[in-house]
């Protein structure tokens, strides 16, 4: 059953979480996507290099040292040559992931407001079967420092992607994500900057396979906020979805 | 006929001539060089005539010659902003899948660090066998 291409048709039982790996045997691919995150990427890479060995680091076009310090950390580091934004970059470190054998994929912000603490309680419920997709949730857990006007853009943001895509998400735009191998295989991020989270929603949502919320905690630093995007980014997201849900 | 009219109808005239030569040298596909004459010949009439566009515009219930021009020209504007980004996000698209392809071939592992050669343009092909 490892030759049979699974398709979306069959149930998702049996494409993959039959034969699904125990966590310690399990390959672990951690992909981070970075764009000028010199500043954090070193502790980051290294803290999670203590329990997880495959590390991929996106550089996404970045001007600072990020790729050089990632692969001094540890990190395999894949380099954009230009700029082509978070999408993109993660889409880019799945593709890879998958190349390498990845059984498990999980997705890590670069700027150090996740905790690895996390990773461990995402897969979870993929190595138990009960899910092929876990998705980060702030709301469900802690948030530390979270700015009201981050709080109320986010929102809308759960509002928008439960009115588009039918899903009833708590939190549709966390980095903080872990896929089975196969639900891997059925994601292709085609929108390259910040609307991919929108776009990732619809395709798990699509593709019918099982995904769970998993609350995480989310520390909102000075640095993370200043990296992070700013609300205004929203507009532009909105757009991009839209526009590419109707050219499509 | 007045100034404006003289010089516009000359570009127009002139750009004619290029659109043609154009396609006679075979740069541009005939249908284009169709479209593009098309249009310095509707636009050469409305300059040339003023009056004309009045009769179309009649025809179709609007007021105003100006108006017709305007209306048709919005329209065609909206129309080119769609195939315009279109296409532009299709050459994103095809930027992002060369770029995306370019990392993986040159993905570094941390075993390419002490090499000697590990330069972030041209890591050892042989370091990556591995895969």
């Amino acid at each position: 059953m490892t030759v049979a291409s699974p398709d979306i048709e069959s149930p998702p039982s049996h494409g993959g979480l039959a034969e699904r790996p125990s966590l310690a045997s399990a390959r672990v691919v951690i992909v981070i996507a970075a764009y000028n995150e010199a500043q954090s990427i070193s502790d980051v890479v290294r803290e999670l290099r203590t329990q997880y060995s495959h590390v991929v680091v996106v550089d996404d076009g970045s001007s600072d040292t990020t790729a050089a310090l990632a692969l001094d950390a540890g990190a395999c580091v894949l380099k954009h040559l230009i700029n082509r934004g978070q999408g993109a970059a993660l889409q880019t470190g799945i593709t890879y992931a998958l190349d390498q054998g990845a059984d498990l994929i999980v997705t890590f912000d670069a700027d150090g407001q996740h905790d690895m603490a996390d990773i461990a309680r995402l897969l979870e419920p993929i190595v138990q079967g009960r899910a092929h997709i876990a998705l980060g949730s702030r709301f469900l857990g802690r948030r530390e420092n979270m700015p009201l006007t981050r709080r109320f853009v986010l929102f809308l943001g759960v509002l928008f992607t439960r009115v588009m895509a039918h899903a009833r998400l708590t939190d549709t735009h966390n980095g903080l994500r872990a896929f089975s191998r196969y639900a891997a295989q059925h994601i292709d991020l085609q929108l390259d900057r910040m609307a991919h989270a929108s776009e990732l929603v619809d395709q798990v949502v699509g593709s019918g396979l099982p995904y769970v919320e998993v609350p995480v905690r989310i520390r909102y630093t000075e640095y993370s906020l200043r990296k992070g995007q700013r609300s205004s980014a929203a507009l532009r997201v909105a757009f991009d979805y839209l526009m590419a849900r109707l050219t499509r | 006929m007045n100034l404006f009219q003289g010089l516009t109808l000359l570009l127009f005239a002139g750009l004619a001539v290029l659109t043609v030569s154009a396609g006679v040298r075979g740069t541009v596909r005939k249908r284009v060089v169709l479209f593009w004459l098309s249009l310095w010949v509707l636009g050469s009439i409305a300059i040339a005539w003023p009056r004309s566009t009045a009769v179309v515009a009649h025809t179709l219930g609007i007021g105003r010659g100006a108006d017709l021009v305007m209306y048709s020209s919005v329209l065609v504007m909206i129309v080119a902003f769609f195939y315009t980004y279109t296409r532009f996000k299709r050459v994103e698209r095809q930027l992002t899948l060369l770029v995306r392809r370019l990392a993986i071939q040159n993905a570094l592992t941390p075993s390419d660090r002490a090499a000697p050669g590990a330069g972030p343009s041209s890591p050892d092909p042989a370091a990556r066998s591995e895969a």
